[in-house]
């Protein structure tokens, strides 16, 4: 018997030129689901756990909140007091419709300080709230 | 005699755009975020100022009540209770109101101190969510022989509104 090595008579070769259209698809993917929003946490905090969570399915409606250790409040990029809450987040209902609110509180913090924002939140009509924690194992 | 020279292609080389897009993709990959936000969602009732807040009188036995103390003790109808323990007594009352009537499902009533910790409240919150979630899945299991996320959102729907989770927030109390 005899082996016959075949050889094709062209050079073997991987096709690239469609490779920069490949890499571009896969670059627009990324460009579009990446939201570009570093907030500068200034409060210190520590979330609480949980078992049964919940996703937040629509993230751009989101907009958070954060209290912190020493009990300091923080929105977009500021720490703000208790008093101007209400004003900033009846603003921020105005620019986007269904807001929900995530409510990112350290867990030591007292009830009566997030009742109070809470209030504050129900009289400027963002009903829809999260609170934020992480997953108890 | 003149010689005409010939002229090239004019042509860009693309042997580095490959690269280039490499270099930006690499830039998204590294910048992309995908932390959903997981939490306990609850949607807080309307501001009415405190003079025009209805009176609305509810059976007693619509409601089940838990209080939570400065020191982190639950009262769950009158009674001391371990934070464990109150899906698993919950969901005997969940379960009762399935087939009533929407006005009459159960209402849980949270309230806590105004020293309770944050924590403390959100895993009460999140243990009623809890009771409710498995009376959901027992439901489900039970009528559809299906689990509750695998239904299609039609079915879900009919189901949130035979188990609505109604979660009343008092007003803290300060003494």
């Amino acid at each position: 018997m005899k082996f016959d090595k075949r050889r094709g008579n062209t050079k073997p070769e991987i096709p690239t030129a469609s490779m920069p259209d490949i890499v571009f698809m896969l670059l627009l993917f990324f460009m579009v689901t990446t939201t570009l929003r570093d907030v500068n946490v200034l409060v210190d905090y520590k979330l609480p756990e949980a078992e049964s969570l919940e996703k937040i399915e629509n993230k751009r409606l989101v907009s958070y909140l954060w209290v912190g250790k020493e009990k300091n409040i923080q929105v977009n990029d500021s720490v703000i007091k208790l008093d101007e809450l209400k004003d900033i987040m009846y603003s921020k209902r105005q620019s986007m419709q269904g807001i929900i609110v995530s409510l990112r509180i350290d867990r030591n913090v007292d009830m009566g300080l997030v009742t109070d924002i809470q209030q504050e939140l129900r009289k400027a009509y963002c009903l829809r709230i999260n609170y934020s924690s992480t997953q108890k194992y | 005699m003149i010689r005409r020279r010939k002229i090239k292609e004019a042509s860009i080389p693309t042997a580095s755009m490959a690269d280039i897009a490499f270099n930006l993709l690499l830039f998204f990959l590294v910048a992309t975020t995908f932390d959903i936000d997981t939490g306990i969602g609850l949607t807080l009732p309307e501001y009415l100022p405190p003079e025009k807040i209805p009176q609305i009188d509810v059976q007693k036995d619509r409601i089940a009540t838990l209080y939570i103390n400065e020191k982190g003790d639950i009262v769950f109808n009158d009674r001391y209770i371990e934070i464990g323990e109150i899906s698993n007594n919950l969901k005997p009352l969940i379960t009762d109101k399935i087939d009533v009537p929407s006005n009459k499902k159960l209402i849980v009533s949270i309230k806590t101190d105004r020293k309770t910790v944050y924590s403390k409240y959100i895993s009460v919150l999140d243990q009623v969510k809890k009771a409710y979630f498995i009376v959901r899945e027992e439901y489900s299991l039970a009528n559809y022989g299906q689990k509750y996320k695998d239904l299609d959102t039609d079915t879900q729907k009919i189901i949130k509104e035979k188990i609505p989770i109604i979660i009343s927030l008092a007003e803290p109390g300060t003494n």
